[in-house]
């Protein structure tokens, strides 16, 4: 009843094209940054920042880099884990040498590098489309994962093989490392993440995006209208890589600390390529909410039998909540096989009409 | 480079152009024109070639043997990104829509090439990019009112009728602001009262803009009015060519057609 768009007349393109053309959302969207901006950070205690909020916003913004090739662009990847790989790698090796430099420049700077590893990963889709596709993608993975472990010289020769986040400060903090604390780090990581978030929204509403969705949609009417395979493939991928290199980046300097070549491997592809397929090919809100559920809600139902008293071992909470999530990714499939977003699209079309909806 | 051409002077020259799949001929020395400013229709009998001839003029198909004259210049093989540069668009016999995307988008996509602004400006959207996405809004509503189509701007365009889907892709060509127009049976499947919206659509697009035309169509009276010439292809060969009088007096056409006592 609250959510109308009566009386919110349009009177310039501008106006009609805007991201959130009717005023609820753009409410509804400010009280959200509201919330993430002061809320969350005075009221949230260290365990939700950095259990449950950093690790859910990076995820988020590694499946926004993933929707943009797959939900967009229509090719899929299963390299997604070694994407984040290499950004965290090359932020790694970035630090090394330049210790001075604010690592947020830097870890942006190491999106670059997975970009161009993603478009060299990304040649063959000019020729192969699908599963075949899949399969090259996986190819990169495995290549990658090889290459983590193999050249010393990217973990700079360490025993352990791992890479351990020095102490970094920047803007007058301390911003990685064990005595960052996890609201610093919280904030980093929300203001990269709406801002690239933001980017990607701007992308995807010009004609680059358009481009993607035509090459998704129909490839050979897309080159028809003049887009250039080529160039509308090839950047999907390295835009989709920055955002899954810097992810990963992010991941290992902001929240895990340390990192071995497991972080990155092809299960993290798989899980990232959950929330896409789950929150909605082709919606960065469906990013979010694809994000939230397989992170969140597990971590939630974690916290259910505490609450109440009951006292199960972890490894039967483990298996229940395997069960739990499993069950309800089938059932939100069934339901919605479009994902989340759609979802929450339709329930905003119907809460438009009701309590009338054929008036 | 391209000269200019006026209207009634020839736009594109087919000479003794040859296709073949493996053995199969689709296309056996046929060699037209069409001229600025003209319909131009393209008949035959299931098979008989006429997609393939226009799959070879925007480049999807490159033909073994004949030549291709555009524009007064002769035609290497190319892609069909290079026609659509050079001012050809074109429809499709099954609707190519892009299916995810909505009509506006869709219509928006014909002006790809006519949008310049790089990828640092499209990243920060306010500013040029949007000053520029805004110029193109509004001459993709030209194309929207001119076809009618503006009750459905922003819905999914894999939600249509399939008499609008034809409609949104006109626009989409359109859009484009093409030389020559290539529509591949814009009226097939349609009843009587899209067909004819549909023709007017066409003669309006060709009257008002001057747009040249190359048409497939297998609805022989709409063929007979709209057109000002007519080429006749059957089993890859061409039987005739000429005014819709002289094409529907000429014995082969009829036999083509009703077919003959062998």
């Amino acid at each position: 009843m609250f959510y109308r768009e009566t009386g919110q007349y349009k009177t310039s393109y501008e106006a009609d094209s805007s991201i959130f053309p009717i005023l609820q959302d753009r409410i509804g969207i400010a009280l959200m940054l509201i919330v993430a901006f002061v809320v969350i950070p005075l009221a949230g205690n260290d365990f939700f920042l950095s259990s449950i909020m950093i690790p859910f916003l990076i995820f988020a913004l590694a499946a926004i880099g993933l929707n943009i090739l797959t939900g967009y662009t229509g090719q899929i990847s299963l390299g997604t884990g070694a994407f984040m790989g290499v950004g965290a790698y090359a932020c790694y090796k970035l630090t090394t040498y330049f210790p001075d430099v604010n690592i947020v420049l830097l870890i942006l700077c190491s999106g670059f590098f997975s970009a161009f590893i993603g478009m060299l990963f990304g040649l063959p889709s000019l020729r192969i489309k699908g599963f075949y596709l899949i399969v090259t993608t996986l190819a990169a993975q495995f290549f990658l994962e090889w290459a983590f472990i193999r050249v010393g010289w990217l973990y700079n020769y360490n025993d352990s093989g791992a890479i351990e986040v020095p102490e970094r400060t920047g803007f007058g903090l301390v911003l990685t490392g064990p005595s960052a604390t996890p609201t610093t780090r919280y904030m980093v990581v929300l203001c990269l993440v709406v801002a690239m978030t933001w980017v990607a929204s701007n992308l995807i509403r010009g004609r680059i995006g358009r481009s993607w969705m035509m090459i998704r949609d129909m490839d050979i009417a897309a080159e028809l209208m003049g887009v250039r395979p080529l160039y509308a493939k090839l950047s999907a991928f390295a835009v989709s890589s920055f955002y899954t290199g810097v992810a990963g980046a992010m991941m290992v300097f902001f929240w895990l600390g340390a990192a071995e070549v497991e972080s990155f491997d092809v299960n993290e592809s798989f899980s990232i390529l959950f929330m896409v397929i789950l929150g909605g090919l082709g919606s960065l809100m469906g990013s979010f909410m694809g994000a939230a559920f397989i992170w969140i809600l597990p971590v939630l139902l974690r916290l259910i039998p505490e609450s109440f008293g009951i006292d199960i071992s972890v490894a039967t909470l483990e298996h229940i909540n395997f069960m739990i999530v499993g069950a309800l990714i089938i059932f939100f499939l069934i339901v919605e096989p479009h994902g989340l977003a759609r979802l929450w699209k339709i329930a905003k079309e119907k809460l438009r009409t009701w309590p009338f909806p054929y008036a | 480079m391209s000269q200019e051409i006026k209207p009634g002077e020839v736009l594109l020259e087919l000479e003794d152009v040859s296709l073949s799949f493996g053995g199969v001929r689709a296309i056996k020395n046929v060699g037209f024109n069409i001229k600025r400013g003209e319909i131009r229709a393209i008949i035959g009998p299931n098979g008989a070639g006429k997609t393939s001839m226009l799959n070879v003029i925007n480049g999807f198909y490159h033909p073994q043997e004949g030549t291709i004259t555009y524009k007064g210049v002769h035609r290497k093989n190319m892609r069909p990104y290079v026609a659509a540069t050079q001012g050809i668009a074109r429809t499709f016999q099954n609707v190519a829509l892009f299916k995810g995307m909505s009509t506006l988008d869709n219509i928006m996509s014909g002006r790809t090439l006519k949008m310049h602004r790089n990828f640092l400006w499209q990243m920060l959207y306010y500013g040029p990019a949007r000053r520029e996405e805004m110029q193109h809004r509004e001459r993709v509503e030209h194309v929207i009112d001119f076809l009618e189509i503006a009750h459905i701007r922003r819905t999914p365009v894999g939600r249509l009728p399939y008499g609008l889907q034809k409609r949104v892709e006109l626009a989409r060509a359109l859009a484009m602001e093409p030389e020559l127009l290539l529509l591949d049976e814009p009226m097939a499947g349609m009843n009587l009262e899209e067909k004819e919206d549909m023709s007017r659509y066409i003669l309006e697009v060709n009257d008002e803009f001057g747009m040249t035309i190359a048409l497939i169509e297998h609805d022989i009276s709409v063929v007979m009015d709209l057109s000002d010439r007519i080429v006749v292809l059957d089993h890859g060969e061409k039987i005739a060519d000429g005014t819709p009088a002289e094409v529907s007096a000429d014995q082969d056409v009829i036999d083509a057609y009703l077919g003959v006592a062998h």
